[in-house]
């Protein structure tokens, strides 16, 4: 797999957003929400092979980069995909990594940051509380741990035992319950892999897509505030609405910083799924500032729309609600500060009195 | 619909940018510990060491970028950036050269004389000639284009008068660019009839007179001219471009590293102190507080490397800025949870010393170099709102 941005990625992307526009409209959006699947857009993705973006050509796919499919991942958030295309994305990754069979139809990522599911002689048990796409799915891709060890399942869903919820944007969130269940495929260990390094890329993920939904936020106030009049002129004249759209520009434009010097480093990275403390401090930069820019930005934007945004029929809330709900998965603002405060000091606390100068700040210029 | 979507492009570090920032390092670690200076917050404004601007003059470490002809070294913005984060962090006292450097110099390259730049930059770099900033005025603060000091034409030259407020450092200084109106005023074309010309402080008929801030000590000066002569070829530029020339200079100005690293020196201390027995409630507030310089180090870098493709972005700078500013605010806010912040001085106690301080200086970081709202001002111009 290519790990940097190529230049057909970028065709890949112009065609990924034609799809979006001509397919993705406010209305398949609230529609998907009222009962209407949205059948021809999934057919739409499935047909463009954008599910299969990071899985090599020789097994059938795209053989994009990383960067692309976070690219693609931030672009269709813009259009608040009711498709689980990134988790889609991720669960086609680890079939493709662990040299398991890629499915040309939906799988499901039944992994939230949490504990894996135990593999015990041959059968897996454990919980996973919030797997994404698992309605649609023709799979269950779980990660699954044997002694310490981390390695790819996957399952029938009919065969498994499932809870359908939904998360605050309607996006289908599954608990997954198996007991003694028997993979009907069972990779070997993934070189490079470990729960915590499949956390963090999540997490990325999660970022790339508040970090897309921001923007298209930020966008809306933009065109509303020029749009509706009051005392006469556009909102956008005044001070004080013009200073909201400021402070919304600001944190989105630090979010999108966070995400795409995150995903500049992943990519450069050997072992993007390692875990290891070269992208950490990456990656739980870009979850940790979008997830702060995720309040921020809704609550400027929600009161610059005032009533119209808080209807169902305006787009806005669509957004909304899902970088509400996305901020939370694979750890919040909250988690990944206190983990990076704390790698921070750990490092100061290895090192002896006097050798410690400059240790924040190595932490924040590598 | 405008666009809100901002492009960071990676900054090019290439192996010399990574061992200017190791020998950078060197010299301050080994400074620090001869005593060759005493860390102090928000020191690229609060720092004023003469005899250490002349050590990293001898370094090579003023004027980086500029034309070896005329005292630099030539190299990348990139190269400048690294020593000057360095200097930041380290808490070195700069401020006497920081303008120069920052500003005055680049304007010089691009406005001044041939004989401007081969008599004064070659000092500059060597750090021993600086140069203060004569904008804001008693009348005209965010409204800069009100300025009231007049020059007028004389016999082979121009006689300059009016009172410029808060130039920072301007008693070290051996000169002043001085924002001056010598056109008509037109309250149609505000911004026009405005030069900038570089001022001997010590030309007859100056006053520099220092003025107490808030933390202390005598930072800012108002400078007074009455009738002060300076040749023609003391004109900055065109007669009457003068706005044009500051409003590019400011934007250069906005994005550096000073405009999120002023109290970093504190938190680093913070953290030294609090490592070994850290909580997971503080962690996590550091852990915030890292995130966002990152981040902002990412935009800031970003900007860098948009101005090194040659684009202005101006917006983007605002940003930095807007956000830089209020996060270096933030930081002793948030740090005061866990280490209040009550003594001036922290009698010995290095810590306190700086978080004190950080928080005595702290209004000023939202203020200098333009106002928060006049950044917002700027952004949503950008967003299409004015
Ligand atoms: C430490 C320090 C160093 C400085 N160094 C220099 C220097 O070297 N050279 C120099 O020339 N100047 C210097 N300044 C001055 C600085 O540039 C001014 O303080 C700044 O431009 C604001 O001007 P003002 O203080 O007159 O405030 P004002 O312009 O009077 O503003 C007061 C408040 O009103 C707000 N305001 C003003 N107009 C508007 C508007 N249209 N809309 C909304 N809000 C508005 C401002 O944002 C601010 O909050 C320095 C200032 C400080 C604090």
């Amino acid at each position: 797999m290519g790990f940097d941005m190529e230049q057909t990625d970028q065709l890949i992307l112009d065609t990924a957003h034609r799809l979006f526009t001509d397919q993705c409209g406010a209305d398949v959006v609230n529609g998907a929400e009222r009962g209407e699947a949205p059948e021809r857009l999934r057919q739409a993705i499935l047909d463009a092979g954008l599910t299969l973006a990071w899985v090599p050509e020789a097994a059938g796919g795209v053989g994009g980069s990383l960067a692309l499919g976070l690219n693609l991942i931030r672009q269709a958030a813009g259009f608040a995909l009711p498709v689980p295309l990134a988790d889609a994305l991720v669960a086609n990754l680890l079939l493709a990594e662990s040299g398991l069979a890629v499915t040309e139809r939906w799988a499901a990522l039944a992994f939230d940051g949490d504990e894996l599911p135990v593999l015990l002689q041959g059968e897996v048990n454990g919980v996973v509380a919030a797997a994404a796409g698992a309605p649609e799915a023709a799979v269950l891709v779980v990660p699954v741990t044997e002694k310490g060890v981390v390695k790819i399942a996957t399952f029938a869903p009919s065969t498994i035992e499932m809870e359908h919820q939904e998360s605050l944007a309607g996006e289908a969130r599954t608990r997954v319950i198996l007991k003694s269940a028997i993979p009907g495929q069972l990779s070997g260990p993934v070189d490079g892999m470990t729960a915590d390094g499949l956390k963090q890329f999540c997490a990325l993920v999660r970022a790339c897509q508040i970090a897309g939904a921001l923007e298209k936020i930020g966008e809306l106030t933009v065109g509303y505030v020029k749009e509706r009049q009051q005392f006469g002129r556009p909102l956008g004249k005044f001070q004080a609405v013009q200073h909201k759209v400021a402070d919304i520009a600001g944190e989105s434009a630090l979010a999108g910083a966070a995400v795409e010097q995150a995903v500049r480093r992943v990519s450069a990275h050997p072992e993007p799924f390692s875990g290891d403390s070269d992208i950490f401090l990456p990656l739980a930069t870009a979850k940790v500032v979008a997830s702060e820019a995720a309040g921020k930005v809704t609550r400027d934007a929600h009161q610059a729309h005032g009533a119209m945004g808080f209807s169902f029929e305006y787009p806005l809330q669509q957004y909304s609600r899902r970088v509400w709900s996305w901020r939370e998965e694979f750890g919040s603002e909250f988690y990944w500060s206190e983990r990076l405060g704390m790698a921070v000091a750990a490092e100061i606390s290895a090192l002896g009195a006097g050798e410690v100068a400059g240790c924040a700040w190595d932490a924040v210029s590598r | 619909m405008e666009s809100v979507r901002f492009n960071f492009p990676a900054p090019e570090i290439d192996q010399s940018v990574d061992e200017l920032r190791k020998e950078v390092r060197a010299f301050l670690d080994e400074e620090r510990r001869s005593g060759g200076f005493v860390p102090v917050t928000d020191c690229w404004c609060a720092g004023v060491d003469p005899a250490f601007s002349r050590k990293l003059g001898r370094q090579g470490w003023i004027g980086v970028t500029w034309p070896r002809q005329y005292g630099g070294r030539e190299l990348s913005a990139l190269h400048r950036y690294v020593i000057t984060e360095e200097l930041l962090v380290a808490g070195a006292p700069v401020h006497a050269h920081w303008i120069a450097d920052r500003q005055s110099g680049p304007l010089i390259l691009a406005t001044g004389t041939e004989d401007m730049k081969r008599n004064i930059l070659p000092r500059i770099a060597a750090g021993e000639c600086f140069v203060a900033l004569g904008l804001s005025e008693p009348e005209s603060g965010s409204d800069l284009a009100s300025v009231r000091t007049r020059a007028h034409r004389v016999e082979g030259g121009w006689e300059i008068t009016g009172t410029k407020l808060w130039s920072s450092g301007a008693q070290h200084c051996q000169y002043m660019t001085v924002l001056a109106r010598t056109g008509e005023r037109d309250p149609n074309r505000r911004h026009e009839g405005l030069t900038q010309f570089l001022v001997p402080l010590d030309s007859p008929g100056v006053t520099v007179r220092g003025i107490r801030d808030m933390s202390g000590v005598e930072h800012f000066n108002e400078s007074h001219f009455e009738k002060v002569f300076v040749p023609d070829d003391a004109v900055l530029g065109q007669v009457g471009e003068g706005w044009k020339q500051i409003t590019s200079e400011l934007a250069l100005e906005r994005s550096g590293p000073e405009r999120f690293l002023s109290t970093f020196v504190a938190l680093e201390r913070a953290l030294q102190q609090g490592a070994a027995a850290m909580t997971g409630h503080q962690a996590a507030v550091v852990g915030s507080i890292i995130a966002r310089i990152r981040a902002l180090r990412a935009m800031s870098l970003g900007v860098a490397a948009l101005l090194g493709q040659g684009h202005s972005p101006e917006v983007e700078a605002a940003l930095v800025k807007d956000l830089g500013t209020r996060l270096e605010q933030d930081i002793i806010e948030r740090l005061r949870e866990f280490w209040p912040v009550r003594m001036k001085q922290g009698y010995g106690d290095e810590l306190q010393y700086l978080l004190s301080d950080s928080l005595l200086r702290q209004p000023s970081f939202t203020l200098r170099g333009g106002t928060n709202e006049v950044l917002k001002g700027i952004i949503a111009r950008g967003m299409g709102l004015r």
